[in-house]
């Protein structure tokens, strides 16, 4: 019995629905109508489950989903008239079908982001029922093709059929499911709530939105194999009606579109009513009326579809006590896991871990070193490359430019970020480090430039190889996937891009107890299971750290981690950037809290109009005339006295 | 030879058409970034009326368009402000979804009212040519093009030359700088919507001549139109202009040279091998995209 509590009540309804469904044929044998009707709720729904994976769960919205269906039914009967075989046996041969012309409009149209897909279905659905028209050497053209009739005998009636659409709609549902709780569903999730952000966190937007269209039309082509058995007849019309299309969203829209009920609950509320409506409406033709209708007021008024909107008024009835910031906790709970497991755990984000290796203290400046000229600067820089940090150089930024129209926010930068430091940049807004940051981790393309990484050219890489390289980002604004948990937002980046890591689950497994691992260390273990978009802002930026760690990166891109996080969660985040770096983990800071920096980094390089003004030790950098004119200004001048990392420093400022 | 000269021009005029049609498409979806599937039903909706017209009256349809405009803006404003305006915020499918669903209540509305069957106004001049040397141009075709060229041209003066025009432009290019300078972006939103439904005032009344109609050919009219625009490239105005006459060509070339039952399907051919080569369009501009 507590067993039987430990499983979601939806996966419990579920069984109990799927049994009562199971036993009913049995009980009620000799009604075809009723058995007709439940059938093609069955299709409707093994349709609308299907449509979810690419429309629900990735957000690409196809209008001509019906398509997979005529295409099953085609390749079907087509072949079993060629074959002389029954179509039954061959019906996987219209999803693989479905399959294939799924990853041919796909591969074309899915490589950019936006609205060329949802034009496009609706194009190919059009153009397909053309094609069956107009090649009548294969298709029999408008007159369609005729089938056997079934072999079994007739007091059966639909009942084989009945079982062989259930049965078909429990392996879509279960494979729905599934996806769902691989890190490719995470992924496709991802993909719907930020495509951009998706991209920097290594999944391969462009392959997960074929896959994803591809596994979405499988179930479809092989249940219309099935059902141009049950019609026994083909014909263009029939088989690419854009009518069928919006049943299916609409089946899906209604019951909760990226729900895994959702879909299959729709299906039967749609079906239920277009049969009422053709009974008592008049017809087939008001179904057009009322669809269409039913499709507005689904849109206006229940855009989340109705078992969301069902579970949200739930929830607000039975509200559960929601711990939400509660910071003492996420503090209190950093010090027991996060010191000696950070340690432990450190090298996993290290390719190379690197104990004892600590961040290389810069050399001590001499006094009356502090004041030097750009120009002596750039020298120094050049003949003593390796004075300033040891270390071999991981990021090499080359006289990158990029402009937006005639703003010219990188100038020929050039910046080099060595192995194990710790290096911040810092400078006036508009001085163009957010954008550089863009450049280097492929969210925009440079105009000019070469952008080299652990020896690697990747400035015409696509955002997720860099990913995959050890490259990884955190943004001014946090951009955490918000509808999904905390935990699903750390589990979704793939370090690789072996389809291994891509299927491996997301919900249970190593992956999965990695991110618990993850958020653990950086002390918001408990929040696993809420909406990272209920977190606070300062709890965001440290979900987003852990999202990044999840890449395994060489290299962390920090972009002001600290701007709107108190200081209790900013001691927090420093002394995790740090243990992080004494793993070997190397950071880029953009940060305009000086003192922070100052604190934290080993060199800093200051930024001014698009391109380096400085760079050195943080000694050095607060007594530079040049950066202290373009940056920091003439009255912030630090106490002569305090040693440079004492606490007071800080408040000197303010 | 003359057969060649024939069906470029015939593919030209046809063309001309096409891009009146689709131009109001990619102004709304410009301004606003919603793509108007409705705006087939709307050409449908503006056909059936001209046919109803010209039935009454005798009017001629192309003429009846002076009716079906003003009709059709404001039309297009009440539907803004009743129904997209109520999913702005919300993301783009929604608008999708939305006007798709509107797509198939006119469509119903029109079943329901005059029956599903094929419709077509026949204007006096409906089986007469021009003859120009061995060429033979149909009239239709060719008023139905001049009444394109005069709305287009009309469209791009009230969109470069008046204030309400470049207002329409500035929030195409920039919303948030069009805000900030003055522009409401939400009048501005109801007045490309209308602006973009009374195309269709035009281009209704030239489809009833040129295409036989029933209530369920806006399907083949808005895959035709957005075609026109991914070809082009989405929201730009000349894109449209070239992907119309590079589509009307191929399907007049198709039709003369292939069959006609495959000319229809060059337009899915052309937009598949366009979106291969160019992903964005003949004139789809690389927008900064991820700037945070």
């Amino acid at each position: 019995m507590t067993r039987l509590r430990a499983i979601p009540r939806a996966h419990l309804a579920a069984a109990l629905v799927l049994v009562a469904l199971l036993v009913y044929p049995v009980v009620n044998p000799w009604q075809p109508y009723p058995q007709a009707v439940m059938l093609l709720g069955f299709l409707l729904a093994i349709q609308a489950s299907s449509w979810n994976i690419i429309s629900g769960y990735a957000g690409y919205i196809s209008l001509g989903h019906s398509m997979f269906l005529g295409l099953g039914s085609y390749t079907v009967g087509i072949l079993a008239l060629q074959w002389g075989i029954n179509p039954l046996w061959i019906a996987p041969l219209g999803g693989v079908t479905a399959v294939v012309v799924a990853m041919l409009i796909g591969s074309v149209v899915l490589r950019t982001r936006g609205h060329a897909f949802v034009i496009i279905t609706i194009a190919m659905l059009l153009a397909a029922q053309i094609l069956a028209i107009n090649s009548r050497g294969l298709t029999h053209g408008s007159d369609g093709i005729t089938l056997e009739l079934p072999f079994w005998s007739r007091d059966f009636q639909n009942i084989p059929f009945y079982y062989l659409f259930l049965g078909l709609l429990v392996l879509t549902v279960l494979f729905s499911a599934w996806l769902r709780r691989t890190k490719f569903g995470t992924g496709l999730v991802a993909i719907r709530e930020d495509e951009g952000k998706a991209a920097s966190i290594g999944v391969d937007t462009t392959r997960f939105k074929i896959v994803g269209y591809a596994a979405s039309a499988f179930f479809i082509g092989a249940a219309g194999g099935v059902y141009s058995y049950y019609l026994t007849f083909i014909n263009p019309v029939g088989s690419f009606t854009i009518l069928g299309s919006v049943t299916i969203v609409l089946a899906a829209l209604a019951g909760g579109r990226g729900t895994l009920y959702g879909p299959v609950v729709g299906a039967f509320l749609v079906q239920l009513a277009g049969e009422a409506a053709t009974v008592y409406g008049g017809g087939t033709q008001s179904r057009v009326l009322l669809f269409g209708l039913a499709l507005m007021l689904v849109v206006l008024f229940v855009p989340k579809g109705i078992l969301p909107a069902l579970q949200a008024w739930w929830l607000r009835r039975h509200p559960a006590d929601v711990e939400y910031t509660d910071q003492a906790g996420a503090l209190g709970r950093a010090p027991s896991t996060a010191h000696e497991p950070a340690t432990a755990h450190v090298p996993a984000f290290a390719h190379e871990p690197a104990p004892g290796q600590d961040p290389a203290p810069a050399p001590e400046p001499a006094p009356g070193q502090g004041v030097v000229t750009v120009r002596e600067r750039a020298l120094e820089r050049a003949e003593a490359a390796g004075r300033v940090a040891p270390g071999e150089v991981l990021l090499d930024v080359r006289g990158v430019s990029k402009t937006f129209g005639g703003l010219i926010a990188v100038d020929g930068a050039g910046l080099t970020v060595r192995k194990g430091s710790v290096t911040a940049l810092i400078g006036p807004n508009g001085s163009g480090k957010t954008t550089l940051f863009n450049l280097v981790t492929g969210g925009m393309a440079a105009d000019a430039g070469e952008i080299w990484f652990d020896g690697e050219r990747i400035d015409a890489m696509r955002p997720w190889r860099r990913g995959h390289l050890g490259l990884g980002r955190t943004y001014q604004v946090t951009r955490l996937f918000k509808e999904m948990t905390v935990q699903e937002n750390v589990v979704a980046p793939l370090p690789d891009s072996r389809w291994r890591t891509m299927f491996a689950g997301a919900v249970s497994g190593h992956e999965a107890a990695r991110a618990r691992e993850l958020l653990d260390i950086v002390g918001l273990g408990r929040f696993a299971g809420q909406r990272a978009g209920s977190l606070s802002y300062g709890q965001q930026k440290l979900v987003e750290l852990a999202q990044v760690l999840m890449l395994r990166p060489k290299l962390i891109l920090l972009d002001e981690p600290a701007g709107g996080v108190n200081p209790s969660l900013l001691g927090r985040l420093t002394e995790v950037i740090r243990e992080l770096n004494r793993g070997g983990v190397t950071f880029l800071v953009v940060e305009h809290n000086i003192p922070l920096v100052l604190e934290l980094c080993d060199p800093v390089v200051v930024f001014s109009r698009g391109r380096p003004i400085a760079e050195g030790p943080p000694a050095t950098i607060r007594e530079d005339p040049v950066v202290l004119d373009a940056y920091l200004g003439d009255d912030w001048r630090p106490a002569p006295d305090d040693p440079p990392r004492d606490v007071t420093t800080r408040e000197a400022v303010q | 030879m003359t057969q060649l000269v024939q069906a470029i021009i015939l593919g030209l005029l046809i063309g001309g058409v096409y891009a009146l049609m689709a131009s109001g498409l990619t102004l709304i979806f410009g301004v606003m970034q919603i793509i108007n599937i409705a705006q087939g039903a709307f050409l449908v909706l503006v056909a059936m009326l001209t046919w109803w017209l010209w039935q009454r009256t005798g009017i001629d349809p192309i003429v009846a368009s002076l009716v079906t405009t003003p009709l059709m803006f404001g039309f297009g404003w009440v539907v803004y402000r009743l129904l997209i305006s109520r999913i702005r915020g919300s993301s783009a499918s929604m608008s999708v979804l939305l006007t798709f669903g509107f797509a198939l209540v006119i469509e119903g509305v029109l079943n329901v009212v005059a029956g599903n069957r094929f419709r077509s106004a026949a204007p006096s001049y409906f089986e007469e040519s021009y003859r120009v040397g061995d060429i033979s141009l149909p009239k239709t075709q060719v008023f139905g093009f001049l009444a394109a060229v005069v709305v287009l041209g009309v469209l791009y003066f009230v969109l470069t030359r008046t204030w309400t025009g470049r207002a329409i432009r500035a929030a195409t290019q920039n919303p948030s700088g069009a805000a900030l300078v003055g522009v409401a972006a939400t009048g501005t939103a109801a007045l490309a919507f209308a602006i973009g439904s009374a195309t269709t005032g035009v281009g209704g009344s030239i489809l009833s001549v040129l295409y036989p109609f029933f209530p369920a050919s806006h399907y083949d009219w808005i895959s035709r139109l957005l075609g026109i625009v991914v070809l082009g490239g989405m929201g730009s105005l000349p894109g449209a202009l070239v992907g119309a006459g590079i589509l009307g060509l191929a399907e007049t070339l198709t039709a003369t040279y292939g069959s006609l039952g495959w000319s229809t399907l060059v337009f899915y051919v052309v937009i598949m091998v366009v979106l291969l080569i160019r992903p964005q369009g003949l004139f789809g501009a690389k927008l900064r995209e991820d700037a945070v």
